[in-house]
C-alpha cells in the first residue's frame, strides 16, 4: 500500500537548482519524466529516447538526441567527446539550455543567456567540434529537414544547401576575392546571422503556472 | 473444537442470505435498493472534504508539488508554417534559412519533456487525491485526521467491500455458466455490475443500438462490456480464448449469438469483414459491439479508430463511455497489470461510476471513405464524452512509430520551402564560388 514519504533527493535538488536555475517543482517534474524514459533506471541511453513518438517524427531527432550525450553541453570547462549514458544531473543540465529566462534580467544577463543558447545550437551542428559548421555539416542539416523521396532528390537538397551557404558567406564575409574560400560558419558568423532571431524568448520551454490549484471537479 | 466451526458456518449462512435478499434478487429483477446511490453520495462528501484539507495543507507548505492534469508545458498551437514564420521574424520568403532548424529543435525538446502519447498509456493523474494510495504519487503527510480517514478507507475497502464483491463475482460466474440457456445474459451482468459497485448512468436511451447495427465505443477496460451489456444484449466480436475466458465465452454464445473467430481467421481481413456483413444483414440479429481503438486507453482521450469496422456498412451507433476518476481508476494497463491483479484493484477501489451516452446513429456519406467516416464518429464520441480527440494510433502502445511519419514532417517542410510547384526556381542560381569542403 505504500507509506507516506517526503520529497526524495531534496538536498540533491538544491545543488541542481543552483547549477541549472530550475525551480524545485520543475526539477521534480523533470525527474519524473527522466524515470519514465529510463524505466525507473538511474541512467538514460540513446535507445530510451526512441520511446517518444513525437520525437521520432522530428527530422532532426538524431541531432537532438546526440546533444544530450555531448560533453560540450554539460557545462564542464573542457568537456569534449560523447558519452554512452547520462544520469539525471546531466539530463537536467542539457535541459537547462532551454530554460525559460526569469523576468527580472538586465541586458547583460540576457546577453549571456543568449550566447549560451546559441552555443548549444551551434554545437548541435558542429559535429566534429572544429569550431566551424562546414558546408558538409550544413548540407547534412538541410538534407535531414527536406524530404528525400519523390520530387525532391538529393541533388535538390544539395542545391538548396549550397545556395543557403552562399548567402551565409556573403553576409559574413562581404565581398570575397576570387581565390579566397569560405571555410564554414564560425560561432561569430553564427551569432551575426541570427542577430534578429529572438532566441532567448522563443527558444525555451515554458512550464505551466505551478501556483494554480485545480479543484476537484 | 466444534464451536468455532459452528459459528463460522452460521455467520456464512447469514452472509449469504443477506446477499441474496439485498443484492441479488433485486438485481435479477432490475430493481435497486438505492444503497449504492447513498454510498456514492457519502463518498463524494468525504472526498470533497479531503480535497479541501489537502489544499489547505498545500498552502501552508508550498513545497508540496501539484500534479497538473493537462500536460506540464505550454505549447504553441500553430501549424508548422505559422511557427516557422514567427521564428524568422522579419525575413519571410520561401528560402531555407538557418533559423528554420530551431523550430524543430524546440519541438524536439518539448516532446522530450512531455508528449501526448506516453501520457495516454499511463493512468490519469488526478488533481486532487481520492484517498487511494495507488492513484497518488505525490502525496505528503498533511494531517492526522486525513490519515485516519485514509486508514478507515483502507479497512472499508479491503475488509467490507472486497469480500462482498468477491462473493458476488463468484456467484455470478457460477450462475452464468450454469443457467445461460434458461434466463439469458442480462441478469448476470447486472449482478456483475452490482459486484463492482458500479453506478451507471445511461443518457439518451432513445438512441440505444437497434438490431442489425454496429455499436462502437471507446475502450478503457474489459469492464466496458459489462457496462454496455447491462442495458441491452449485444453480439460480441472477438478471438476464441482458452481457459477461464473461454468458458465464459462459450456460455455467452449459448444465450446470444455472438461471432467468435479463430486466431488464424483474424489475420484474413476479408473473412472477418464478410462474416460481420452477413451478421449485420440479418435484421433480427443483435447489434455487434466493436471497440475500434483496438486497445485500452486511459479514458482521457480517444485514439485513432481502425477503419475496418467502418467498412462493413450498416448503421453505426456510437457510444461514449466516461468513467469518473474520483472513485477509482478503471484503466487496464495491460503492460503493468495482468487480468487478475487488475480485477483485484478494481474491486478494492471505491466504486465504478460511469456515464454512458448513446449518440444518434450515423451512416457513411457518399463522399467520404471509411477512414474519414471513422474520424467523424471518433470526433462525435470524443465531444460527447469530454475526451480529447487524438489522431495517434493506439497501436503505439506496443509498436514503434513508422518512419513514414517522419517523412510526413519532412514533406511538409519541403513544400513550405519550395512552394507547391517544386524545385523549379533553383535553375536560376548562379554557379558557386570555389567552396572548400
Amino acid at each position: 500500500m505504500g507509506s507516506l514519504h517526503s520529497l526524495p533527493d531534496e538536498p540533491q535538488y538544491v545543488g541542481l537548482a543552483e547549477k541549472t536555475g530550475f525551480s524545485f517543482e520543475q526539477i521534480g517534474i523533470l525527474h519524473k519524466r527522466f524515470k519514465q524514459l529510463s524505466n525507473n533506471g538511474e541512467t538514460l541511453r540513446r535507445e530510451d529516447f526512441n520511446t517518444i513518438p513525437d520525437l521520432l517524427c522530428n527530422p532532426i531527432r538524431s541531432q537532438i538526441i546526440e546533444a544530450f550525450f555531448d560533453r560540450r553541453n554539460f557545462r564542464q570547462t573542457d568537456g569534449v567527446g560523447t558519452v554512452h549514458e547520462i544520469g539525471f544531473g546531466e539530463f537536467l543540465v542539457v535541459m537547462s539550455h532551454f530554460r525559460p529566462p526569469s523576468i527580472r534580467l538586465d541586458d547583460e544577463q540576457k546577453e549571456v543567456i543568449r550566447m549560451e543558447k546559441l552555443r548549444f545550437l551551434f554545437n548541435m551542428h558542429d559535429t566534429d567540434n572544429d569550431g566551424t559548421i562546414t558546408l558538409e555539416e550544413y548540407r547534412h542539416v538541410v538534407e535531414e529537414l527536406l524530404s528525400r523521396s519523390g520530387a525532391l532528390g538529393k541533388e535538390t537538397a544539395k542545391g538548396i544547401a549550397d545556395a543557403a551557404m552562399l548567402e551565409v558567406a556573403s553576409i559574413s564575409m562581404g565581398h570575397m576575392e576570387p581565390d579566397e574560400f569560405y571555410e564554414g560558419i564560425t560561432f561569430e558568423h553564427f551569432n551575426k546571422l541570427l542577430k534578429e532571431f529572438e532566441i532567448e524568448s522563443r527558444m525555451n520551454i515554458r512550464f505551466m503556472n505551478m501556483d494554480t490549484t485545480t479543484l476537484c471537479k | 473444537m466444534e464451536d468455532p466451526w459452528g459459528t463460522a458456518l452460521a455467520l456464512f449462512q447469514v452472509w449469504i442470505s443477506v446477499l441474496l435478499c439485498l443484492v441479488m434478487l433485486p438485481a435479477m429483477f432490475g430493481l435497486s435498493l438505492g444503497v449504492t446511490g447513498v454510498y456514492i453520495q457519502i463518498l463524494v462528501q468525504i472526498l470533497e472534504w479531503a480535497t479541501l484539507r489537502i489544499q489547505r495543507g498545500r498552502k501552508e507548505k508550498p513545497s508540496v508539488p501539484i500534479p497538473l492534469p493537462n500536460g506540464i508545458i505550454h505549447r504553441d498551437g500553430g501549424s508548422m508554417a505559422q511557427e516557422i514564420l514567427e521564428v524568422r521574424g522579419s525575413r519571410p520568403g520561401g528560402d531555407f534559412t538557418l533559423g528554420d532548424v530551431f523550430y524543430f529543435h524546440k519541438k524536439g525538446m518539448e516532446s522530450l519533456v512531455d508528449d501526448q502519447v506516453t501520457q495516454c498509456f499511463s493512468s490519469e493523474e488526478l488533481a486532487s487525491w481520492n484517498l487511494l494510495t495507488r492513484t497518488n504519487q505525490n502525496f505528503r503527510y498533511i494531517s492526522l485526521r486525513l490519515t485516519l480517514i485514509w486508514g478507515v478507507g483502507v479497512f472499508v475497502r479491503y475488509c467490507v467491500l472486497f469480500p462482498l464483491r468477491i462473493t458476488l463475482a463468484a456467484i455470478s460466474f457460477t450462475w452464468l455458466v450454469i443457467s445461460t440457456t434458461l434466463v439469458g445474459f442480462l441478469p448476470e451482468t447486472r449482478i456483475c455490475a452490482r459486484g463492482l459497485s458500479a453506478t451507471i448512468r445511461y443518457h439518451n436511451k432513445e438512441n440505444r443500438p437497434k438490431h442489425g447495427g454496429i455499436c462502437v465505443a471507446n475502450h478503457t477496460t474489459p469492464i466496458d462490456i459489462v457496462i454496455l451489456a447491462n442495458d441491452r444484449c449485444y453480439a460480441m466480436v472477438g478471438q476464441v480464448h482458452g481457459g477461464l475466458m473461454g468458458v465464459i465465452q462459450r456460455s455467452m454464445v449459448r444465450s446470444c449469438p455472438h461471432v467468435w473467430f479463430e486466431r488464424t481467421e483474424m489475420k484474413d481481413r476479408n473473412t472477418v469483414t464478410n462474416r460481420l456483413r452477413e451478421h449485420v444483414a440479418c435484421e433480427d440479429k443483435l447489434p455487434i459491439l466493436i471497440f475500434p481503438e483496438g486497445t485500452c486507453i486511459n479514458n482521457t482521450s480517444v485514439m485513432m479508430f481502425k477503419k475496418g469496422s467502418f467498412e462493413i456498412g450498416g448503421t453505426i451507433y456510437p457510444v461514449a463511455i466516461k468513467y469518473d476518476p474520483r472513485f477509482g481508476d478503471a484503466f487496464w494497463n495491460s503492460a503493468k497489470y495482468n487480468m487478475v491483479s487488475y480485477l483485484l484493484r478494481t474491486m478494492t477501489s471505491w466504486a465504478i461510476v460511469v456515464n454512458v451516452w448513446y449518440l444518434p446513429p450515423m451512416t457513411r456519406l457518399d463522399q467520404e471513405d471509411a477512414s474519414q467516416f471513422a474520424q467523424r464518429v471518433k470526433s462525435a464520441i470524443a465531444l460527447k464524452g469530454g475526451l480529447i480527440d487524438m489522431a495517434w494510433d493506439g497501436g503505439l502502445k506496443r509498436a514503434r512509430v513508422k518512419d513514414s511519419l517522419k517523412e510526413e514532417q519532412q514533406k511538409m517542410y519541403s513544400s513550405m520551402i519550395l512552394g507547391p510547384d517544386g524545385p523549379g526556381d533553383l535553375a536560376d542560381t548562379p554557379p558557386l564560388l570555389d567552396l572548400q569542403d
